[in-house]
């Protein structure tokens, strides 16, 4: 006899997240497949909300009875229902636009208030769904474009090889202590204002050692002989490697101001820039400062290797390999120091991160480029105020830059080539 | 290629005919046909028509239902012992998951005719292996039932969907 009686007690609560199981086929009728196990957690904070469209709803300031207190009201125009939203609560609303993910929603938090309520969002969340304010779209927008042309067979291959380098991540979440150790062994003295004057110092001599060695390009790229493009790209390789140790004194920024260091791993951005990654967002609990420092710090490294490679290439043999190797390779540090300080350049790195901060506009790239998208679509309003100032300020001057430094690549290269 | 005395020595490891009698089950193994699997091979498709059962030997299967384009949803994996596909083989409908082999594999095959004569031949045998698939489908019920719970909570979880909500 089968046993079809309820049970008596209730079953008890799961205290995992829920995982699916899910096989996905690369490719149509092939038998291989994988199968892959995706938690609820990371599906949630990967997910990118997005609120009605805009003529379906309202939003307007209420009264405020309590100075320097405000809230708005947020109306449904089809279902008639009415929520209240405290200025922090607009603020996620407005983040909410189906493009950003809410982990990016947190972060943009984060720099706007510099403190986090763990339970603001999925609160919000909640309220914005019971008056039917709000729709979920989990899925990236590189991934929903290359699945809309998946027919195309060379996108397609594309996507295929996106999907298998995105899987590559190779990575701890239990490094805190070692760059503990890295800290109290040595990583302490970066910190320090003698370091910074090492610092200054070692930069003043690269410049001058870099301008001097830039007034014998010529013969120094020499030193590559019939080999340019092979040189430059052993000297991209040894770069990359340099990467790891920008990301690790993000991490010994992090134990200097007393936060954790959550995470430190290799992956492929994207599923196609192979990176070093730390996760620092333990700093965006500490003071603007610390936040601006750790940002600096990683980038520093590409700073202090430019430095020195230039003086390696400045004592070297005039065009010797050597100088050649030397030379290209301080080349691409300050680039790197450059571009991650920089903040105009369409990527969200360290120079960015510290502009927004300071700015108080935490997702200024994506609202920017939202911006920029309308005016070439002719969606904007006639409305330029100081907001629409800055975007197009960013777009321009982030496309100028962009210009510019695949301009300097090129003459860079051909510069070898000749 | 394995002996009728390996065979038997397996069948009476499986649960469903674990109550069937030596000398039945020796009869019942010559209605069993050995399907060499390689790894990757797909067995049967969602949709296609089906003849027959299949028990795992060696290796072990997945089996899979389709959500949408290229991903499906694992319904389970199974290993030696293990037995799928009886669901067409009553029903006469199509094949309700795809069945791909997860590894290298052998399946042993019981088609139609297989069971008919099974039933005719010694109904006693057949009762012992209905009793057993009762058992296991009832198993398997529970277990999808678990299933519906586990993938409606990831649906909350992944959507942070409000349970007091009154749309």
């Amino acid at each position: 006899m089968s046993d079809l009686r309820a049970p008596s007690t209730p079953p008890p609560k799961p205290s995992r997240p829920a995982r699916l199981e899910l096989l996905v086929r690369p490719k149509d009728d092939d038998e291989s497949f994988e199968v892959r196990e995706i938690g609820s957690a990371t599906a949630f904070v990967q997910s990118r909300p997005q609120r009605i469209a805009p003529d379906a709803f309202e939003l307007a300031e209420g009264g405020s009875r309590v100075a320097g207190q405000h809230h708005f009201i947020l109306k449904n125009k089809t279902t008639d229902r009415f929520l209240m939203l405290t200025e922090r609560e607009k603020f996620l609303w407005e983040q909410m636009d189906g493009r950003t993910s809410l982990q990016q929603i947190a972060t943009a938090y984060v720099l706007r208030y510099g403190e986090f309520d763990f339970e603001i969002i999925p609160n919000l969340i909640r309220k914005l769904q019971r008056a039917q304010l709000l729709t979920l779209t989990p899925s990236s927008r590189l991934r929903q474009a290359l699945a809309r042309n998946r027919r195309k067979p060379m996108v397609k291959a594309i996507e295929s090889g996106f999907t298998v380098l995105e899987r590559i991540n190779i990575s701890s979440r239990n490094v805190h202590r070692v760059f503990a150790v890295l800290y109290r062994f040595g990583g302490f003295l970066l910190f320090t204002p003698a370091a910074v004057v090492a610092l200054a110092v070692l930069a003043l001599v690269g410049v001058g050692v870099g301008v001097k060695l830039w007034q014998e390009g010529g013969d120094i790229v020499a030193g590559f002989g019939g080999h340019a493009v092979r040189g430059i790209l052993m000297v991209k390789l040894l770069f990359f490697l340099t990467v790891a140790a920008h990301q690790i004194v993000h991490g010994l920024a992090l134990v200097h101001y007393g936060r954790r260091v959550r995470e430190f791993g290799f992956t492929f951005l994207h599923g196609f820039v192979p990176t070093f990654y730390v996760d620092v967002t333990d700093i965006f609990m500490a003071s603007r400062r610390a936040r601006v420092v750790t940002a600096v710090a990683g980038a520093s490294v590409h700073l202090v290797l430019g430095c020195v490679w230039f003086i390696v290439a400045y004592f070297s043999p005039l065009g010797s390999f050597t100088q050649a190797f030397a030379a290209a390779s301080g080349m691409i540090q300050w680039q790197a120091f450059v571009i991650a300080l920089y903040p105009f350049c369409f990527i969200e790195m360290d120079g960015y991160h510290v502009l927004v901060d300071v700015l108080g506009v935490p997702t200024l790239k994506q609202e920017a480029m939202a911006w920029a998208g309308g005016l070439v679509r002719g969606r904007v309003s006639g409305r330029f105020g100081r907001q629409e100032q800055l975007f197009a300020l960013y777009v321009t001057l982030s496309a100028l830059s962009v210009a510019a430094f695949i301009a300097f690549n090129v003459m860079l290269i051909s510069h070898a080539r000749s | 290629m394995s002996t009728p005395t390996e065979t038997l020595a397996f069948l009476r490891e499986v649960r469903l005919f674990k109550d069937i009698a030596e000398p039945e089950l020796m009869i019942l193994g010559q209605s069993l046909d050995a399907r060499p699997l390689r790894r990757g091979q797909v067995i049967c498709r969602e949709g296609d028509p089906g003849e027959e059962m299949f028990v795992v030997r060696t290796g072990s299967c997945v089996i899979s239902k389709l959500v949408t384009g290229r991903v499906e949803q694992v319904l389970a994996r199974i290993g030696p012992g293990d037995f799928f596909g009886e669901m067409s083989l009553f029903d006469r409908s199509p094949r309700s998951a795809t069945v791909q082999a997860d590894s290298d594999a052998t399946l042993l095959a019981l088609d139609r005719e297989g069971l008919r004569r099974m039933t005719e031949v010694s109904p006693r045998a057949a009762a012992a292996f209905f009793h057993a698939l009762v058992l296991i489908f009832i198993e398997r019920l529970r277990a999808s039932g678990d299933l519906v719970a586990e993938v409606t909570r990831w649906g909350l979880e992944a959507t942070g969907l409000d349970l007091d909500a009154r749309a």
